[in-house]
């Protein structure tokens, strides 16, 4: 029976980093190749060893997918194609490919600034790496290999995220990453055809959440923004050079229009410009609003966002920074909280998650005590907020994406053991489909029921009267040939044309022994005449040399070695005259009747 | 554990055991564990768990909860295992009985949570770090501890199973290995019980019926055998191996156990440890025959492992080089019906298995990809002790080339079956590019013979991908090295018509509209200009080449990366374009191009091309201040590089003996008050003292190293162990607040590089007066410290804990 199995090596029962490996009929294929931020060592890259035992990463794997550029899903890819040595092709979204090395750049500066990372990729690297990645259009059919095609699907999540439909005959997976069911201010809802795939693997971050509009959380911020800026403040906002900063700055360049405020927005790094130029360039990928706005005005030429300089901290009067890196690891954001964080009337907002080990991490857990370098302690008076912009679907729109797919098996990923748990009892009840959980290292077996597309002759079709409907299932008999790849159901004489092979009889072959003191010939006629007698509606017929047929049944009298008396009748037949062979065998073992002429 | 740790760890230890506190990030544990580990190292006292209550009292609780979480019994189950790793401290959790009630049968083996793959890894994890002592092992015998770990070997988590088969290998080692005094070589039965259970096991799943029994036994051979590799010899594992070598053999005989590759591993790691001594004979004999009896798939990996040995049997050596030449003489005989024309002796190849394989489509390309891999390989290790065939190697080379690109169909069925399976196989494609770019390493008189044709064979050729092009390059500019030694003069024609072929490529590359194509084409120049640039013939032939003028054209290409490396490449003609580059630095927009100018004007001061000091000195300052705001952290590093190296040649220049010590401090000699002018004059510590404050600690710690080699100049090390003090003027309180404001920590502030608070950083006397009397040696200490070093010390992470389980109610999970 054909399986597809599935290992996660990362985001199995976790939301650490992803790295799911998938074997499909016969192929190999890694989705996603992530990094943990929270860890400074080799625990920050999947364990590659475990993809395989014997022989070369490059041999083994088919391809690797990557499905957007967040860190925890493609961070570890230039140390797995530069440094562990996979060789192989990497398909990922054009947004992706373009976005993809600014946020792995944004990263590597972090390790410089640790002392004591090791292993990590430098520059060349990076682009080594990105030069080694196809990029795909959405809904554009790849083939990998003559087997193995790969297709995108617009994922919402962030700009130039994708679903990835994985086909090897007519197995397929789909892998959704992370994706968003509700369109949001410049993004779509994800989609997916009704391509019914063996196995959905789906992400699960908030599966037990309804979550609110990310309306709410939007207006929450402006509000708190504004707040701050009226009352003479400064706000700072850990960012990383992608992604999150792009999405908030135009909800301020936006807001800041509409309420004609004049305090200065900065951004901090010098990423901006060709961040934003990318998000101008994938104008497509973004939502319907947007797209349709761009003739007039394009949403990411921001009229109030200018560029950073570091004098401009110490201005007096209020202002809103935009500043890298996210989780105020180091560097600018950090050097700018360092200034601020005394003053109570200033604001820090925290956009996204932040691990342990950062200062981001020790504010949101509400420490306002940090020591500093040089045993300096920071006392911080400013405001702290946190607010997540994530965009996953919730458990609604997770059930959607599954009524929309309609897959026969479904696996989840990337989320938590217990909201795992409950989310699976759901969709086994509602869809009466197998769901399945596994942790990293467990390996999910799904067996498949392929069905083998074959092709019929029409030569094979014409015999059949009348033509079958094609809606209507149909008994044919015909040669199956198996050539180039393919199926064809033939007829015998066509197979064995285009075979070029010559036609064999088969023939069936039995002794029957009978007693019978006569000559042979004597019991040759005995025996057509019993036949003739019993079979009306067949043809016999006595041959000159004495034997006799029955149909293609051929049968003679001979004498038996050593017993005169007893006399072999020897029957043959051909294989459509099975029944008929038989039939007569079992008839002769019951000898000749008494008086047959 | 200071004693800031020691209050918190109580603290700590009741908010983990508190059912009611939501779960920790997962990794605030991991670095927990860590630390324990760390604790505990180097100490094997009681101290620990003794002045620390709470630890016990941690694992009691735990033990205690009704219905714990996986992630806290994991912990938990870790944390023992660390603390028992030394002899007291498992005695003292022996007597608190806490160690049976962890490991032993009513401990998480039983219990609902053993569903949980994360918690049957971290029992076994503990297991692992408690066996380091001889009294653990009892321990775990008793407690029925074997069997579970024998059982985990067959774990449905991959991590599971290793972590079950690691530790069998541990213990093993480590119980033969700890009874010293015994003697072991003669037979098991004088072994420690642990060992004769392990090896009884092992005995028993080889003779199993369960083929993934035998599997598992053989991975833990492997990995026993692989562990030995480089310790010193131990006789007891040659009495392990001769009890398993009849069923290793028998199961190469009877072909009828589907372990195969873990086969040729254990015969690889066998080969490679010490164990042999006596029985070598027998044992290369299996090996032999492994050889002949595995398909070439699977005795690729052992004959490449064995070529690599010092230790074995030519006849071994040369059978394992049939066994990866095989499939290139394949492809040689392939082209011909008749004739000798293959690479190995018709003897001792036996083609009709590799035949096969060539001749089918699923097979075809994974077998060639290995064999070049392997090639490879083998071509890389400088001491290989067999001959290879390089010409014949490379005749197949090509032939498998031309299979991939299609240009060469023979008339040989074989052939012609390999040739279909072939074309447009960019996998192979890639990995013979691959060897025949290592093969040029092999220097022999063949080379140049085969040079020709094979670069101008393939680099006109179209390739649709991409990585096919970046290999060709990359074998092309290997080959083209050996040009620069080639002997005689008649061989010069043909250098140029390499050259031209070769231009003439690059040139339809340059103006490819993919920019990896045009970026890779632009590396691969920079390298056969750094490498044949003395050559008259290459700069000839790149000078009436279109390559410069295109090459400049991509200065203002579209893709950063591209403009970048068009700045690599086309610092050849230097004086054309240093207006240019200059304005990339000022005005590009994003830091590759800027990085590659920048470090182009290094390489050029280093190389003394920037002409007489003064000129150089005006270079440098308009330099520093085009990069002293640039937004990129490696923009302004690489202006620090170009600094450091300007002054040390300044001082070459201006010192008349620069090996010379300096005679006092407050030097009156004119080249050091002439060497200071010229600093002031290139505004050179405005940028430096600035950079001290640069919020990117890398640009702060080179800054602060160039400073430190300023003051070892201008200061000879005696006057430096009593700090400068600084004099009451004007200068002197620039100074003061420069002193103060660096001490305050350099990264929370910004230095005015103005003049601003009266530090005047063009003037000689104020800057002599700031290199002494600044504490740059403790300053280079403080920006030396990581960046995290604070808050990833252990009484971080400690209140990091303490605070995410106070404050946070409903830990809601989340990521970006």
């Amino acid at each position: 029976m054909p399986e597809i199995k599935v290992t996660p090596l990362g985001a199995g029962q976790d939301v650490g980093r992803s790295c799911i490996l998938v074997s499909i009929a016969g192929k190999n294929v890694m989705l996603d190749c992530g990094m943990h931020m929270g860890y400074n060592d080799d625990r920050r890259f999947p364990d590659f060893s475990y993809i395989t035992q014997n022989g070369r990463l490059t041999d083994f794997l088919d391809c690797v997918i990557i499905s957007h550029f967040h860190l925890d899903h493609c961070g570890a890819l230039p140390y797995f194609s530069e440094m562990v040595g996979y060789d192989g092709p990497i398909y990922m979204t054009h947004p992706t490919k373009a976005i993809c090395p600014i946020l792995l750049e944004d990263y590597r500066k972090i390790t410089v600034d640790k002392k004591g990372e090791t292993n990590f990729f430098t520059s060349q690297m990076i682009k080594d790496c990105m030069k080694k990645v196809v990029a795909v259009h959405l809904h554009q059919t790849v083939q990998v290999d003559e087997e193995l095609e790969i297709k995108a699907y617009y994922a919402g999540h962030v700009l130039g995220a994708a679903m990835f439909q994985i086909k090897v005959g007519c197995e397929s997976v789909v892998y959704t990453g992370d994706y968003n069911m509700t369109p949001d201010r410049h993004l779509g809802a994800a989609w997916v055809d009704k391509c019914r795939p063996d196995l959905l693997i789906t992400e699960s971050t908030y599966a037990t959440t309804i979550r609110d509009s990310k309306r709410c959380r939007e207006r929450d911020f402006l509000k708190k923004v504004h707040e701050t800026v009226e009352r003479g403040g400064k706000v700072l906002i850990p960012v990383f050079a992608l992604g999150r900063a792009q999405e908030l700055c135009i909800l301020l360049e936006t807001f800041w229009e509409r309420m004609n405020l004049k305090a200065p927005i900065y951004f901090s790094t010098g990423l901006t410009e060709k961040a934003n130029h990318y998000y101008k360039l994938f104008i497509t990928w973004t939502n319907q609003k947007i797209r349709k706005t761009f003739v007039q005005r394009n949403m990411f030429e921001f009229k109030h966002i200018k560029a950073f300089d570091r004098a401009f901290a110490d201005n007096p009067g209020p202002m809103v920074v935009f500043a890298t890196p996210g989780m105020l690891h180091a560097g600018q954001s950090l050097q700018i909280f360092r200034k601020w964080a005394g003053n109570e009337k200033n604001m820090v907002i925290m956009p996204g998650y932040c691990v342990q080990g950062t200062v981001g991490h020790k504010i949101l857990s509400g420490q306002r005590k940090l020591e500093m370098e040089g045993r300096q302690i920071l006392e911080v008076k400013m405001q702290v907020e946190y607010m997540s912009f994530s965009a996953h679907a919730d458990a609604k729109g997770i059930m959607q994406l599954i009524r929309q797919a309609e897959p026969r098996n479904v696996l989840l990923v990337h989320g938590e053991a217990k909201k795992m748990e409950f989310l699976r009892q759901k969709i086994e009840q509602e869809f009466h489909v197998s769901c399945f959980m596994p942790a990293n290292g467990e390996t999910t077996t799904i067996l498949t029921n392929p069905c083998i597309p074959v092709d019929i002759s029409l030569g094979l079709l014409k015999r059949e009267t009348p033509v079958p409907d094609a809606k209507k299932p149909k008994l044919m008999h015909g040669s199956l040939l198996m050539k180039d790849n393919s199926f064809r159901l033939v007829s015998p004489e066509q197979a064995l044309k285009e075979l070029g092979l010559a036609e064999h009889q088969l023939r069936f072959t039995c002794r029957v022994h009978i007693q019978d003191p006569r000559k042979e010939h004597e019991t040759g006629l005995r025996v057509y005449n019993h036949l003739k007698g019993i079979l009306k509606d067949y043809s016999v017929q006595h041959l000159p040399d004495g034997s006799i047929t029955v149909e293609s049944i051929l049968i003679q009298a001979t004498a038996h070695s050593e017993d005169q008396g007893t006399k072999v009748l020897l029957v043959s037949w051909t294989y459509q005259d099975e029944e008929l062979g038989s039939y007569l065998t079992s008839l002769l073992k019951k000898g000749l009747p008494q008086g047959t002429p | 554990m200071t004693r800031e740790c020691a209050a918190l760890l109580p603290g700590v230890c009741a908010a983990l055991a508190d059912p009611r506190q939501p779960g920790l990030d997962d990794t605030c544990l991991e670095k927990l564990l860590d630390w324990f580990r760390s604790l505990t190292w180097f100490d094997p006292t009681v101290e620990l768990v003794q002045d620390n209550p709470s630890l016990t009292e941690l694992i009691t609780s735990v033990l205690a909860l009704p219905d714990p979480s996986p992630s806290i019994v994991s912990f938990t189950l870790q944390l023992a295992g660390i603390l028992a790793s030394s002899e007291s401290r498992f005695q003292h959790l022996q007597q608190e009985k806490l160690l049976g009630r962890l490991f032993g049968r009513e401990g998480p083996r039983g219990s609902a949570v053993w569903e949980d793959a994360s918690v049957r890894s971290a029992w076994l994890k503990g297991v692992h770090s408690m066996v380091h002592h001889q009294p653990a092992l009892p321990f775990l015998c008793s407690t029925g501890s074997m069997d579970v770990i024998f059982t985990l070997q067959g774990d449905p988590s991959l991590f599971v199973a290793s972590a079950a088969s690691q530790l069998l290998v541990h213990m093993l080692t480590f119980s033969l290995e700890s009874e010293t005094s015994k003697a072991l070589s003669a037979k098991d039965c004088d072994w420690p019980a642990c060992a004769q259970m392990i090896v009884k096991h092992i005995q028993e799943s080889l003779q199993s019926s369960s083929a993934s029994h035998v599997e598992q036994s053989l991975k833990l051979l492997s990995s026993l055998f692989g562990s030995c590799f480089g310790s010193c010899y131990a006789a007891w594992t040659e009495v392990l191996w001769l009890d398993i070598a009849k069923q290793i053999e028998s199961f190469l005989l009877e072909e009828t156990v589907q372990a195969q590759p873990v086969l040729a591993n254990l015969l690889l790691n066998v080969a490679r440890s010490p164990v042999l001594c006596g029985t070598e004979g027998s044992f290369w004999a299996l090996v032999t025959s492994a050889l002949e009896r595995l398909t070439p798939v699977q005795a690729g990996p052992l004959a490449v492992g064995l070529l690599k040995l010092c230790k074995c049997p030519q006849d071994v050596r040369i059978q394992a080089l049939t066994v990866l030449l095989q499939p290139m003489d394949c492809i040689l005989r392939a082209l011909f019906f008749f004739g000798p024309l293959g690479l190995l002796d018709e003897s001792v190849s036996d083609p009709v298995t590799v035949e096969s394989l060539l001749s089918s489509k699923t097979s075809c390309a994974g077998l060639l990809c290995q064999t070049l891999a392997h090639l490879e390989k083998l071509l890389s290790l400088k001491h290989l002790k067999v001959d290879l065939p390089c010409v014949s190697l490379l005749r197949s080379l090509m032939t498998i080339l031309q299979f991939c690109n299609g240009s060469l169909s023979p008339p040989s069925p074989l052939g012609s079956t390999i040739s279909r399976n072939l074309i447009n196989c960019f996998r192979v494609q890639k990995s013979a590019l691959d060897v025949l770019a290592a093969l040029s390493e092999k220097k022999g008189e063949f080379i140049f013979a085969f040079l020709t044709k094979t670069i101008l064979q393939f680099c006109p050729i179209c390739f649709p991908l991409f990585q096919v092009l970046k290999k060709t390059f990359q074998a092309t500019s290997k080959w083209l090295v050996h040009l620069q030694g080639l002997p005689s003069n008649s061989q010069q024609q043909q250098t140029e018509k390499i050259l031209e072929g070769v231009f003439l490529v690059l040139q339809k590359r340059l103006c490819s509209p993919c920019w990896e194509v045009r970026d890779s084409s632009l590396e691969f120049l920079t390298a056969m200009v750094k490498c044949l640039r003395d050559q008259n013939e290459f700069r000839q032939c790149l000078l009436s080449s279109e390559v410069l003028r295109l090459t400049e054209n991509l200065l203002e290409d579209p893709e950063s990366y591209v403009r970048a490396s068009a700045v690599t490449a086309s610092h050849l003609s230097q004086a054309s374009i240093i207006a240019k580059l200059q304005e990339i630095l000022s005005t590009d927009s994003e830091g590759f191009p800027r990085r590659a100018v920048i470090s182009i004007f290094t390489k050029w001061l280093r190389e003394g091309c920037t002409g007489r000091l003064e000129d150089t000195e005006q270079f440098v300052s308009r330099v520093i201040q085009t990069v002293e705001h640039d937004l990129d952290w490696e923009v302004r590093l690489g202006g620090l590089e170009l600094v450091e190296v300007f002054c040390s040649q300044a001082i070459c220049q201006l010192s008349q003996c620069p090996y010379a010590p300096v005679s006092s401090a407050v030097t009156s000699s004119t080249p050091q008050k002439e060497l200071l002018q010229v600093f002031c004059r290139a505004k050179l510590f405005g940028f430096l003292f600035g950079s001290l404050c640069d919020c990117d600690k890398p640009v702060g710690q080179r800054a602060c190293d160039v400073l430190v080699g300023l003051r070892g100049h201008f200061y000879p090390m005696s006057t430096l162990e009593n700090p400068q003090e600084v004099e009451d003027s004007p200068a002197g309180r620039g100074i003061a607040w420069l002193q103060r404001t660096l001490r305050q920590g350099s990264l929370a502030q910004n230095l005015p590089t103005d003049g601003g608070d009266g530090v005047d950083f063009q003037d000689p006397e104020s800057m002599m007066l700031a290199l002494g009397a600044i504490d740059l040696l403790e300053l280079h200490d403080e920006l030396n410290k990581s960046s995290d070093h604070v808050e990833e010390s252990p009484q971080s992470l400690l209140q990091d804990i303490l605070a995410t389980v106070g404050t946070i109610e409903d830990n809601e999970v989340d990521c970006y």
